[in-house]
């Protein structure tokens, strides 16, 4: 490959989103993307790799408010999981009105998150002292927290421990290829919109807002209702992702909304490199791959290999891949 | 820095590459096929098709695939660990004298993680990509529930599940070797009301194990003439333990029947800074060796009900913990019960295979039924219920160690699966 470094040069003065270095790797990624359910007859390897690119798009929804907006969020899977346990509850239990058809929950799981982070936004952000770097995380990491128990001692309805097992099924878009093609296609819509956002106004604002918050709020912008609803997104997005992550997984239990899964999103991000979008994609799939593999092949020792992995990449590079491939280089 | 980005670049491209290349291999263990299993396979097929090699179908020289979703890192560790090996110790003796029909055995152990969504992965990579004959394993009730899903009911495979659990699960393909509550239940508590009395309090972590095992307690207590003046759940971890010390304050039970497996330490400690340790006698069925050894100061005294310890004085026992140290280290022990369960699993479906004349998982759930083994703690015997049948050693805590009390053999794991 000798063109890609070339292609990142003279790109990202204005921007890390636009420039002929980030068109060529999107094309890069994109025909990946495409050639590799050509490309094999494995079934099951496709199928993985599908679940691999919902969690891409869970770490975008990380990467929008955290990369462009400083919202260190250490929650994020309250909102994946969350949307897991609202399809798994409204499709399995019989009660009243329930259960609703498939689309219903998935439409109520979107709602929910969202509605969640809505509700979160009204503890952490407002128009003056709203809560801001560690302390929002806080915020986040409490409610991620409080719902992995929540889950743990919900009884009947979130079956404790145990978790709930899925009862509907995605129809033919629900293994293999076709399953595949589902979630692309959710990471190439989400991946657009997201950029699209980005260059918006609300958009610039919130980036803005991540370059320097009391700047944005004294040029007389409304700071916290661009990140509220910037936040009210990430969440739907991220409950979008879940409730297909969790209706294909087949179960959805504690551990889904808790900080085990809100952290590993983080990482993803770090070795993609934040406020990258392309960054987040990358590192989710190469980590969830090479933790599968790993485990598969070096058995109890893989989670010192892909540590070391881990602290090399961000020690060398602690803008991540991304961040290094789109790094300010002098001309 | 144009060459330093241009590796990079290339990084990423291999990782992504290799990601495309094999999904399917991986974590294959042992099992180095030999010109004696081939010599085996071609005695049996020339004998079926009367000399015709060439028309033998493939499968009878390929080796058997086992796989195994064991935890390896995480909580689940010890159990995952014990799981995995004695699996592999079994598959080694049973690949030395001859294999299952002259077939050698080759095992693919994935490590789960103590978590569900790996487990649901991995379950569907050896279904699915490495087409494996059987899944034994995993560790945690929920991480079953899972590859019940995956393994049984969408892959249509045989899932051996070798954990101390609830009971309950129902299945042409399952087949339980860990003890069920029953089979524990029904020699602790005679026990326990004649050295403490005949006040009962069930205390356990909110969750299925415990409930199930304390509805199946309850008519087991009565009929011994108790009675159970407490039933108390707290979360699976919990960190404030006033409850549980209030609760004995107030209705003085004469012993615990105790399912609190992840922090068994931080309640007895609870208990024992209120100065009620002494007063009450304990009883689980959960503790094994490996995790007694951590608190044994605290479990001082109190029962607990398993197949497998390492006191345990079936004839099986030292050669079995002999061949466990010899292969993965001085010191290392099989825990409580998924270790001798999945030794015996190991031999009981070998038994099956060749009585079945086929890997076909629903010609083999057949045979498996009935068949009888001696393993290291004694006779087992895989019932119609899908669950075994097998010894339950009794065990006190004295002077920081374990001391057998009694074995009790043929336990009936009393499961009402009727197939």
């Amino acid at each position: 490959m000798p063109d890609e470094a070339a292609a990142t040069k003279g790109n990202n003065k204005v921007s890390a989103i636009s420039g002929k270095g980030l068109r060529r790797a999107e094309l890069i990624l994109l025909t990946l993307l495409m050639a590799l359910p050509v490309a094999t007859d494995n079934a099951f390897l496709v199928d993985r790799i599908g679940r691999y690119l919902l969690l891409a798009v869970f770490g975008l929804s990380v990467d929008l408010i955290w990369g462009y907006g400083g919202m260190f969020t250490f929650g994020q899977a309250a909102f994946f999981g969350g949307a897991g346990y609202v399809v798994g509850i409204l499709s399995t239990r019989e009660a009243g009105i329930l259960p609703l058809p498939l689309g219903a929950t998935l439409a109520a799981a979107v709602i929910g998150s969202a509605l969640l982070a809505l509700g979160i936004s009204y503890f952490t952000i407002a128009r003056r002292g709203g809560l801001r770097g560690v302390e929002f995380a806080v915020v986040t990491l409490a409610v991620s927290v409080a719902l992995e128990r929540l889950a743990n001692a919900g009884g009947q309805v979130t079956g404790g421990q145990n978790g709930i097992l899925m009862t509907y099924r995605l129809g033919p878009l629900h293994q293999g290829r076709n399953f595949y093609l589902l979630a692309a296609a959710l990471l190439v819509v989400t991946y657009l919109g997201l950029k699209h956002f980005l260059r918006s106004r609300p958009g610039l604002i919130f980036r803005g807002i991540g370059q320097n918050e009391e700047r944005v709020e004294l040029l007389g912008y409304d700071v916290a209702r661009v990140k509220r609803w910037t936040f009210v997104l990430s969440g739907a997005i991220a409950g979008l992702a879940g409730s297909l992550f969790y209706l294909h997984e087949g179960i959805v239990s504690p551990a889904a909304v808790g900080v085990g899964s809100s952290t590993l999103v983080l990482l993803w991000v770090v070795l993609g490199g934040r406020g990258t979008l392309l960054g987040p994609i990358v590192g989710a799939v190469v980590l969830s791959y090479l933790t599968a593999r790993l485990s598969g092949t070096l058995l109890d020792t893989w989670l010192v290999v892909v540590g070391v992995i881990l602290v090399v990449v961000i020690v060398l590079i602690p803008a991540g891949i991304f961040g290094f491939l789109n790094r300010e280089r002098p001309s | 820095m144009a060459r330093k980005s241009r590796f990079l670049i290339g990084l990423v491209m291999a990782l992504i590459v290799t990601a495309c290349g094999d999904g399917g291999g991986a974590g294959t263990t042992g099992a180095v096929t030999t010109g004696v299993e081939t010599t085996a396979a071609a005695a049996t097929t020339g004998a079926a098709t009367t000399g015709a090699e060439t028309t033998s179908p493939p499968s009878d020289d390929t080796p058997i695939k086992i796989g195994i979703i064991a935890d390896l890192t995480g909580p689940f560790t010890t159990y995952g660990n014990s799981l995995a090996r004695s699996a592999q110790l079994a598959i080694n003796e049973v690949n030395a004298a001859g294999g299952i029909a002259g077939r050698q055995v080759e095992v693919i152990v994935e490590d789960i993680q103590t978590d569900v969504a790996a487990t649901v992965d991995k379950a569907r990579k050896l279904v699915q990509s490495d087409n494996v004959d059987l899944v034994m394993g995993p560790i945690g009730s929920d991480a079953n529930d899972a590859a019940y899903a995956e393994v049984v009911e969408g892959g249509g495979k045989l899932l051996f599940y070798t954990e101390t659990y609830e009971g309950g699960k129902c299945n042409e393909l399952y087949f339980s070797f860990g003890a069920v509550p029953a089979q524990q239940i029904r020699p602790l508590i005679p026990i326990l009301q004649e050295e403490y009395g005949t006040s009962a309090m069930l205390f356990g972590a909110d969750y299925v194990w415990p409930r199930r095992s304390f509805e199946i307690a309850k008519p087991i207590i009565e009929e011994n003439g108790g009675t159970v003046v407490s039933e108390l759940y707290l979360p699976l971890i919990a960190e404030d333990f006033s409850e549980l010390v209030q609760e004995v304050r107030e209705t003085q039970p004469d012993y615990i029947f105790a399912l609190y497996p992840a922090v068994w330490g931080a309640a007895l400690t609870a208990l024992n800074d209120a100065g009620l340790l002494g007063t009450v006698g304990i009883g689980t069925i959960f503790l094994g060796d490996p995790d007694f050894a951590g608190i044994a100061d605290l479990a001082e005294g109190s029962y607990t009900a398993l197949p497998f310890f390492t006191v345990a004085d079936a004839p099986g026992v030292q050669p079995f913990l002999e061949a466990y140290a010899a292969e993965f280290g001085e010191g290392e022990i099989p825990s409580g019960g998924e270790g001798v369960g999945a030794y015996n699993a190991v031999w009981l479906y070998k038994q099956a295979v060749e009585q079945a004349g086929s890997t076909d998982p629903a010609a083999v759930a057949e045979a498996m039924v009935g068949q009888t083994f001696e393993g290291p703690t004694g006779n087992v015997e895989m019932m119609p219920s899908h669950h075994l049948k097998q010894t339950i050693n009794l065990v006190q805590a004295q002077g920081g160690e374990y001391v057998l009390v009694d074995a009790f053999e043929d336990m009936d794991p009393e499961e009402d699966c009727s197939l």
